[in-house]
């Protein structure tokens, strides 16, 4: 029952996810590329790295795997750590 | 409180390292978060401006993604603007950091650091461009 | 649990990985590259923890999620010592 559950339900979420993360990667990088102002780019820099990134840690998380507090440990720090760089490299730039 | 907020961080830290809820484990956690040494006492804060810090960082997080798309769908029409942003209540360093997260976390924005008065921020700003001055058909100065 | 539809996705986000590792190689300003650095930063460790969840294999988690907690810090002190002598 628990694992039909998961496997109907929670696997097709958890694929999404960590595709829209994916698409989020690509998307905020991109603008890297070109020859826009330091602060644009961080703008974008924090859609791909910080949320993009969060998606598909949350993505990974609904597999309901065996060291899911690992993953909520690594998804809280990821939040709040690069949110702060962001702040720490526009301010000091 | 911020003592209390401290130590309950510390713990919430120490039992997902270990993922292990015994007793006797929780009771190790306890004991390191309150035996760790703490930062200078900050003046007390009033309980329910810290839960209205915490709850308005809580929901920028839903916003940051609405902003996301917003940015990614209509970049090319905004432009980049400096603003400057006070921030209410005390000046409590918790206070402060909620307050950074919160507007960093949106795409639109980034916090740029506390202007030499130290009553506001100074934020960098994506945002549309303004609509041209009228001019009023009579000339009016 | 099946795991084969992942294989992709790992093409994919090593795909993504490039981009900051052709900025950071390319010469230009020093801040630009150290962004570009952070962005690396996180991304192999998102890389990691994936693999591990694929491999079910712990020792990479690991190392993913101290790279995630504790990585930023390095750079932080070096934005901060740039910061000095730019000035």
């Amino acid at each position: 029952m628990n694992t039909t559950f998961v496997k109907t339900l929670l696997e097709p979420v958890s694929g999404l996810l960590l595709l829209a993360g994916l698409v989020l990667w690509f998307a905020g990088t991109w603008p890297l590329l070109g020859r826009r102002s330091f602060l644009h780019k961080l703008h974008y820099l924090g859609i791909a790295d910080t949320l993009g990134s969060a998606l598909m840690l949350l993505g990974l998380l609904l597999r309901l795997n065996r060291e899911w507090p690992l993953l909520l440990l690594a998804l809280l720090s990821l939040v709040v750590w690069n949110t702060i760089f962001g702040y720490v490299l526009a301010s000091c730039s | 409180m911020a003592r209390l907020i401290t130590v309950a961080l510390r713990l919430l830290i120490w039992l997902l390292l270990s993922a292990d809820i015994t007793l006797i484990n929780f009771l190790i956690g306890l004991l390191v978060a309150v035996l760790l040494p703490m930062g200078r006492r900050s003046r007390p804060l009033p309980p329910q401006q810290l839960l209205a810090s915490l709850f308005s960082s809580l929901t920028a997080i839903p916003q940051a993604y609405v902003e996301a798309i917003q940015l990614l769908l209509g970049g090319k029409a905004l432009e980049e603007r400096l603003e400057s942003q006070r921030f209410m209540g005390p000046r409590s360093a918790l206070l402060v950091f909620l307050e950074v997260f919160r507007v960093t976390i949106t795409p639109l924005t980034i916090a740029l650091g506390i202007e030499p008065g130290g009553r506001a921020f100074r934020v960098h700003r994506l945002a549309p461009p303004l609509p041209p001055r009228q001019v009023l058909p009579g000339g009016e100065l | 649990m099946s795991t084969a539809w992942l294989e992709p996705l790992q093409l994919g986000m090593v795909a993504a990985l490039l981009l900051p590792i052709l900025v950071a190689c390319r010469n230009g300003d020093v801040w630009h590259r150290l962004a570009a650095l952070a962005s690396i930063s996180t991304k192999v460790a998102l890389l990691m923890l994936v693999v591990s969840v694929v491999r079910d294999d712990w020792m990479v988690g690991f190392v993913g999620v101290i790279v995630l907690s504790v990585g930023n810090a390095a750079v932080m002190l070096l934005a901060h010592l740039l910061r000095g002598t730019d000035r």
